[in-house]
């Protein structure tokens, strides 16, 4: 179980000419990951979504709040204390092109972390190579044939599989999955995302998929927990069927209204959202943080900053002072 | 001449790569026609040759590379498979607009848009450099972008989506009528990427153009192409329509394609990725069908025989499974009959 509470991040630019800049990453986020679940971080580039990952995985500090690991807060804990828990939890990135060593070979990249292993809990060389080969099996790939290769020798799908096997070497209780699929082939996408799925449920380790494309949020799992980032605040989260079928925060379905419709074989939403603009950091930071591209703005939301509340009659909140339901996503013509 | 949208014909080319294995082709015996003042669509995985067919648009497919044959006739322009030097210099820019590939990393780092766009003025002769810097900040301002203030930004200073805003404005400037965009939305969010794709066929049906947009992603080519032509392995498997062929995909990995997109709606359990990996230059078949390793309708011809498009109305299909299908239908309701 992995969970944070106001988790607040500010990336600090020292200018030579312009003087300080601040970046606010993240406002102050709540959320909770339980073992063996799925959530899903959505937004648009820029809003906070990978710096919130990176955070969890620990490779970036946070400023303020708290992240608890298996009940232990990681906030007192020195940066040295903190490695054994962070360690739980790993990080799959978006190109596997570059995330594999190209001079070694594949059984190479899993014998490094295997070894550690086996120091640390006194196995042996053939625990090394059985293990290796196990985890390559986990992630469908046969270990006959991958291990002695070099990662050029593989696809991208192989080669992405290779990047979750490594992951899987330290017996992590939970992947970060950083837009894991977007490099992929698209015929192949869908075969990654049944992976960290199964994965789900053959050994308890929980997911987390950080991606700007919401459709493929749904395939690791329907029981996942969708939040909907913008500009370091969570705007709306609740299940992930819900939300997309019924989100109530414009800027939710702003991204839902984006995603290309398949005509021919979709029709599209009655009421998309279009922004009024595009994301810029420089626009003000008084009330919510979206009015100025919102095209539903009302009086509030110049000067009050709306927070997370309860949705009516779904499991969802939201965090808007006019919520309202709009059919933006399209439907397949069969439903019609 | 050029202010009209220039019609396309390519017929039978054929683009090889040298290698330690010999040349091999990376698109081979492609026919596609590109009518005046339509949106094609151009849909493949990576290795399918879709990148190596728009670079012959403009006749720049670069060493180890070359059209090994076949044509492209463009209106106004001839076969440009023919063109050569400055002729063919010309040719690009002015007749002919590309955005390409990672627009967003195209563009000179060291230099602002202006002196760039200056540059290209200059490079085409270009006399009247003032109308050229209006005419920039007209079709800036047309996509929503504030001209004056981005001719005077570096690269850096810009989005992702304001520099393939900036790559579009590039391709048109000079007044091109058939304008390439090599995956115009890559690496942007979908937001950003819906706004693009808002873009591209607003000023396609303002200016009036032919334009061919290349792809990995279907949804892409659903929200802007009228016409879809699919690419496997260096061959054209199947084009028509956008709506008939999303609607009633025949070719089996078009089907396939389809069926692999995460939805928002629907059961999650139809979706479901195609088995095996795409070909690559090397393990692409010498003959016979290319797609028969990950195809559910294999026969004993596809391993020999290479199936030609069949045309069917608006619609052309090279399959032998789908081919002989229809085929025995027709025959079968004309004895009917």
């Amino acid at each position: 179980m992995i969970t944070g509470t106001g988790v607040v991040k500010t990336f600090k630019q020292r200018g030579k000419v312009l003087g300080a800049r601040e970046v606010r990453a993240l406002r102050g986020v709540d959320f909770s990951i339980p073992k063996g679940g799925a959530a899903s971080f959505i937004g648009e580039s820029g809003c906070g979504k990978t710096t919130l990952g990176r955070i969890i995985a620990g490779l970036e500090s946070y400023d303020e709040g708290e992240i608890v690991i298996d009940d232990v807060p990681m906030t007192p804990l020195r940066p040295k204390q903190r490695q054994p828990h962070f360690r739980k939890i790993q990080m799959i990135h978006q190109d596997p092109y570059s995330a594999l060593n190209p001079t070694r070979t594949i059984h190479q990249t899993l014998y490094a972390p295997l070894s550690l292993r086996a120091k640390q809990t006194g196995r042996s060389a053939a625990w090394i190579e059985e293990r290796a080969a196990e985890v390559l099996s986990l992630v469908g790939l046969d270990p006959g044939t991958v291990l002695g290769r070099y990662p050029h020798q593989l696809s991208g799908g192989m080669r992405q599989r290779v990047v979750i096997a490594r992951a899987l070497t330290v017996d992590p209780e939970m992947l970060v999955a950083d837009e894991a699929v977007s490099m992929i082939d698209v015929s192949l996408r869908l075969g990654i995302l049944a992976l960290l799925k199964d994965l789900r449920e053959r050994l308890g380790v929980s997911v987390l998929f950080i991606t700007h494309d919401v459709a493929t949020a749904r395939y690791i799992g329907d029981d996942g927990e969708l939040y909907v980032i913008y500009r370091g605040q969570v705007v709306e989260r609740g299940p992930v069927d819900t939300v997309i079928a019924d989100p109530v925060h414009p800027y939710t379905q702003s991204l839902l209204s984006a995603i290309p419709v398949l005509h021919g074989l979709e029709r599209p939403g009655e009421e998309p959202v279009t922004p009024l603009s595009s994301l810029d950091e420089s626009q003000s930071d008084e009330g919510c943080l979206f009015a100025r591209r919102c095209p539903f703005q009302g009086e509030r939301c110049a000067d009050e900053r709306p927070l997370l509340q309860l949705t009516e009659g779904v499991p969802q909140e939201h965090a808007c002072f006019y919520p309202e339901r709009r059919s933006v996503i399209a439907r397949p013509m069969s439903e019609v | 001449m050029s202010n009209q949208a220039p019609g396309v014909r390519i017929d039978g080319l054929t683009v090889v790569y040298k290698t330690p294995a010999g040349e091999l082709p990376a698109v081979r015996g492609v026919t596609l026609t590109l009518e005046p003042g339509s949106i094609t669509g151009i849909v493949g995985e990576s290795g399918s040759g879709k990148s190596t067919l728009a670079l012959s648009l403009l006749n720049a497919v670069q060493p180890p590379g070359r059209i090994a044959g076949g044509s492209v006739e463009i209106d106004g322009l001839g076969d440009v498979v023919g063109l050569r030097g400055e002729e063919l210099r010309k040719a690009r820019g002015k007749h002919i607009g590309y955005v390409f590939q990672a627009a967003q990393n195209s563009l000179n780092p060291l230099k602002t848009v202006g002196k760039q766009l200056l540059d290209l003025g200059r490079s085409h002769g270009v006399d009247d450099l003032r109308g050229l810097v209006r005419e920039a900040k007209e079709l800036l301002g047309r996509m929503g972008l504030d001209g004056a203030r981005v001719l005077d930004s570096h690269q850096h200073e810009l989005s992702g989506g304001m520099r393939q805003r900036v790559g579009i404005m590039l391709a048109l400037v000079l007044n091109a009528h058939l304008v390439v965009l090599d995956e115009p939305t890559t690496a942007l969010d979908m937001i950003t990427q819906a706004n693009i794709l808002r873009i591209v066929r607003e000023v396609h049906a303002e200016r009036g153009l032919t334009t061919l947009v290349i792809t990995h992603d279907i949804g892409v080519v659903a929200e802007v192409a009228d016409r879809l032509a699919v690419m496997y392995g260096g061959r054209l498997v199947e084009q028509g329509p956008t709506r008939e062929v999303l609607g009633a995909p025949r070719h089996p990995y078009t089907r396939g394609l389809i069926q692999a997109i995460p939805r928002l709606t629907g059961d999650i359990d139809e979706a479901r990725a195609l088995p095996g990996r795409p070909p690559t230059l090397v393990t692409v078949p010498k003959e016979g069908c290319v797609f028969r390793e990950r195809c559910e309708l294999r026969m004993d011809v596809c391993d020999t025989v290479d199936p030609e498009p069949v045309a069917d109305g608006p619609r052309l299909v090279a399959c032998h499974a789908v081919n002989s299908a229809s085929a025995s239908t027709t025959v079968a309701t004309k004895e009917h009959a």
